[in-house]
């Protein structure tokens, strides 16, 4: 039973990074805008990944407990850097360049987001009165203190500026305070919240994010323009079918309509390519992989090892559904990865660790 | 518990993400593939040269030329304020026009704009040197039509235009594309499937910035063929130098075979004005003329034919019997019918058949008309092809109209009178015809009776076209012809015939005046009206003249005699 979890965590996650290998080779194939060499810098990754994940499930991830507020620290002092003296592109501070090697802090917020909400809300703290102060002392420590550490990551973030993981971000936090087991009433009330302060938010935002998201309402008000990626994708999706177009027969790929499709967009070019078919099949192996982690959620009995996994799970889920969303115009652009698949070197080993990590619990699930 | 919440919120996530996906790739499917081929297909229309139009003697009436095209690429262009600097500097044209037509004509970043059309070599040549530094600009290659003789035979060439949204649709699946040139009137719309040449394409797959990544498929443009006509240019210039400041037609026909020397209208316009973007404004006031210039009155206007008419009721007098040659018929200067009077031009006393067709003399035919009555009238009419078109190889063709009590009950819903008998007779009130129709009718008369099949063209590629080569015979004795024919012979000798003018040197001619009153108040000049046919020594030609609100028929008459002088010196006749 506990190999078996082991076991389809290992093969599931192949299986991903597989599937997104064979896109990514589509995607860069002789083409002068998106060059081979990502493809080959993935593959490079993913064999670097697959050691460190094996690795991780060795480790004890309560080693992590121990350092997750350090960890937190050197987070913050990352995207402070990135902001300070980080790379430009696509009009974004988003890499840090560290011994020739480009890195995105922003991705590894992730994990660090989960660790740190994941220590915190694995204290049990004692509330002694239930009055109005009991109240507030509840609103103080199990919201406004995590919140405030969720906050200071999601400002940092936002000002590279990176709407997406920002609102990912605060996502994540509300699932990991779903799952701590707080009083409903606390966290719908702060959801609810969060949904009135939305269109305060509106005036924060820069042109072209506000561009998107009314792009998104409507892709045919500047189809040449910031409408150009979302409706170029759909007609990828679209036009694979059933069956697909073929391996590197994608037109909508090969002949470049499709913008970003080594990155945000390589769902499309798996959609045109291999049709309904393909697509569902990343999605199963998706789903497979997030029930896996379900699985340990709920057999592991330390509250921090529930959180992290919850989290991890979170993340997947919501980093899947966005991005599929956003590729066939159910959500609006916001430049999220899609796991193990998108390019991207940062990203790829988070989710990388990540998995080690529910290696990891996987086996450590029964110990208390 | 919240463990299970949230399995089940994520197996509906994903749940939404595979029904979306099978909406857009199973139900939409096939909407999304077209669009993803529609992307990467596009046809670039290659323009086929159009054939050209020659004259009788080989002189080229309608040629092409190279047009140059400026074109500029949206989507590749760099310094916009440079370019616009550069361009207006090189077009001599003020650098917010251009910047406007751009604007206007803007579509997609890929698709080249025509931002001016048809420059000059000299401007061409320095666009395509600079172009090094203005990658997005290009000069484009195209025919326009020429026309070395201007206005000389316009109403038989017609224009050519972009095709109408109507004809598009209409011609789609014979190849036409939004982007062709097509015919309007004349031989240029008649003869449009032999002129044009099929239109060719390229069939190119392009990636996202619209550039070519490679060629699909070639269709070359085909050339049209080239078209001689039968009309002589130098005929219908002197037409049109006859008719200048004049309105009316003037129509010449070979009599033998059908071919058509000359047919010129007045006013005449300049085909190249549907050419050359800076007559955009004449155009409109082509239209909108009073004097039609665009109306070909030889085909497309039906006048009154006025006493013309009265060959045909000749024709019917005699072939009827209820007419002798030899009959007599006295002339007051007046016919009395009841209260009314119906007049004649002069008081010519005692007349018979012929000399009624010299003099032109209502009270004969007054006579005549009443014997036959108006549906005998009517029958000869359109024995000699009045009421219906004559089919010759020109576009919007009228019929004219040969009235009969029937018609007029029908059309009207009022009676026939005896009045309107007379009228018929003298070519007057309800009868149209166009000067094609009397010309043919009087080339029928000079070959007793035989119809040829007016017609203009005279090969299609290196080939002759004869199918327009055949006659008709009408079934009436030649001798009454010939004696039709001596009383339209005396209009022209006799001193006091109406054609006297016309009595030259070495030519025969032979032929009928008209008069048609155009209004009762009699506030309009009269259509002055000459149809007749002249043997000269290389050919035989019916001639027709008309004059609108012209006057005196004299004056029609004094056309013809330059005309044929003309012809005779011009070595035609």
């Amino acid at each position: 039973m506990r190999r078996d979890l082991a076991q389809k965590i290992w093969i599931y996650t192949a299986a991903i990074i597989v599937i997104g290998l064979v896109a990514l080779y589509s995607a860069s194939y002789q083409n002068l805008r998106v060059p081979q060499k990502i493809f080959y810098d993935q593959l490079l990754c993913a064999l670097f990944g697959l050691i460190i994940m094996y690795f991780l499930g060795k480790v004890d991830y309560r080693k992590f407990y121990d350092v997750a507020y350090i960890f937190y620290a050197l987070n913050i002092f990352l995207l402070i850097w990135v902001l300070a003296g980080g790379r430009h592109a696509l009009g974004a501070r988003r890499w840090i360049e560290i011994g020739g090697f480009s890195f995105q802090p922003s991705e590894l917020t992730k994990l660090c987001l989960i660790l740190v909400l994941g220590r915190y809300f694995s204290h049990r703290r004692h509330i002694i009165l239930l009055d109005f102060i009991g109240k507030l002392q509840v609103i103080a420590r199990e919201i406004l203190i995590p919140l405030f550490l969720t906050g200071m990551l999601m400002l940092l973030i936002f000002k590279q500026p990176d709407l997406g993981t920002a609102l990912l971000l605060l996502g994540m936090f509300w699932i990991i305070l779903f799952a701590s087991g707080l009083k409903y009433r606390y966290v719908f009330g702060f959801l609810g919240i969060c949904l009135l302060a939305a269109p305060f938010g509106w005036h924060i935002l820069k042109p072209y994010q506000k561009d998107r998201l009314l792009v998104f309402l409507n892709p045919n008000i500047d189809p040449l323009g910031a409408g150009y990626t979302i409706i170029q994708s759909k007609i990828a999706i679209g036009s694979g079918q059933i069956f697909g177009k073929g391996w590197l027969a994608g037109t909508q790929n090969q002949l470049n309509f499709l913008p970003e499709r080594h990155t945000d967009f390589i769902f499309s070019v798996i959609g045109e390519e291999w049709g309904l078919g393909g697509a569902l099949l990343l999605v199963w192996c998706y789903f497979q992989l997030i029930n896996c982690g379900l699985t340990i959620a709920e057999q592991v009995k330390d509250k921090f090892g529930v959180l992290v996994t919850i989290g991890i799970v979170g993340i997947l889920t919501l980093q899947v559904v966005i991005n599929i969303g956003m590729v066939v115009g159910l959500f609006p652009i916001v430049g999220l990865t899609l796991p193990f698949v998108s390019y991207g070197r940062t990203s790829f080993l988070i989710f990388v660790i990540m998995m080690g990590f529910l290696l990891n619990l996987s086996k450590r699930r029964t110990i208390f | 518990m919240r463990l299970k919440i949230i399995r089940v919120v994520i197996a509906g996530l994903f749940l939404i993400v595979t029904l979306d996906l099978f909406y857009v790739q199973v139900i939409r499917g096939r909407y999304y593939f077209n669009l993803s081929r529609n992307n990467r297909i596009r046809v670039i229309p290659l323009e086929g040269w159009r054939g050209r139009i020659r004259d009788r003697n080989g002189k080229i009436l309608v040629d092409n030329r190279l047009a140059y095209n400026l074109m500029i690429t949206p989507q590749e262009i760099q310094d916009q304020e440079a370019l616009f600097r550069f361009l207006s500097g090189v077009l001599n044209a003020d650098r917010e026009q251009i910047i406007r037509i751009y604007r206007k004509k803007k579509s997609a970043p890929f698709t080249p704009v025509a931002v001016a059309e048809d420059i000059p070599l000299a401007q061409a040549i320095l666009i395509e040197e600079n172009k090094y530094r203005f990658p997005s600009m290009f000069i484009q290659e195209s025919f326009k039509r020429a026309y070395p003789l201007e206005n000389n035979s316009a109403h038989v060439l017609g224009y050519v235009g972009k095709i109408s949204r109507a004809q598009k649709e209409r011609f789609q699946e014979y190849g036409y594309s939004p982007q062709s040139m097509i015919g309007y009137s004349g031989v240029e719309e008649y003869y449009d499937a032999y002129l044009r040449g099929e239109e060719g394409g390229l069939q190119v797959e392009v990636d996202s910035l619209g550039r070519q990544v490679r060629l699909l498929s070639l269709k070359e443009p085909t050339k049209g063929q080239d078209i001689t006509l039968t009309v002589d240019s130098t005929l219908q210039e002197m037409a049109l130098g006859l008719l200048e400041g004049k309105r009316g037609a003037i129509v010449v026909m070979d009599m033998n075979n059908g071919e058509i020397l000359g047919m010129t209208s007045s006013p005449a316009f300049a085909p190249s004005f549907f050419v050359e973007r800076v007559y955009q404004e004449q155009i409109s006031r082509l239209f909108s003329d009073p004097a039609a210039p665009l109306m070909n009155r030889a085909i497309h206007g039906a006048f009154p034919p006025g006493s013309v008419f009265k060959v045909s009721l000749a024709v019917g007098a005699l072939d009827t019997k209820k007419v002798a040659p030899e009959m007599i018929f006295n002339c007051q200067g007046f016919y009395a019918l009841k209260n009314a009077r119906f007049r004649c031009v002069h008081v010519h006393g005692a007349q018979n058949f012929i000399e009624a067709i010299a003099h032109s003399c209502n009270v004969y035919f007054y006579n005549v008309g009443l014997i036959l009555g108006p549906e005998t009238m009517s029958r000869y009419a359109r024995i000699f092809g009045l009421g219906e078109p004559t089919h010759i190889d020109l576009p919007y063709e009228e019929a004219g109209l040969v009235p009969s009590p029937r018609h007029r009950l029908l059309a009207r819903g009022t009676r026939w009178y005896s009045g309107d008998t007379l009228n018929f007779a003298i070519g007057q009130g309800d009868i149209s015809a166009t000067p094609l129709q009397l010309v043919r009718m009087m080339a029928t008369v000079a070959r007793d009776g035989v119809e040829v099949q007016p017609h203009v063209i005279k090969t299609i590629g290196h080939l002759p076209f004869n199918e327009y080569f055949f006659l008709r015979s009408i079934k009436i004795e030649k001798s009454i012809f010939q004696t039709v024919k001596k009383g339209l012979r005396a209009a022209v000798t006799d001193f006091s015939g109406t054609a006297h003018v016309l009595d030259l040197k070495d030519i025969e001619v032979a032929g009928k005046t008209g008069t048609a009153q155009t209004s009762a108040s009699g506030d309009k000049k009269s259509h002055a009206w000459f149809v007749g046919y002249a043997k000269g020594e290389k050919k035989h030609v019916a001639v027709g003249i008309f004059l609108e609100h012209g006057g005196s028929s004299y004056n029609a008459t004094l056309i013809a005699r330059e005309l044929l002088l003309g012809m005779q010196r011009e070595n035609i006749l």
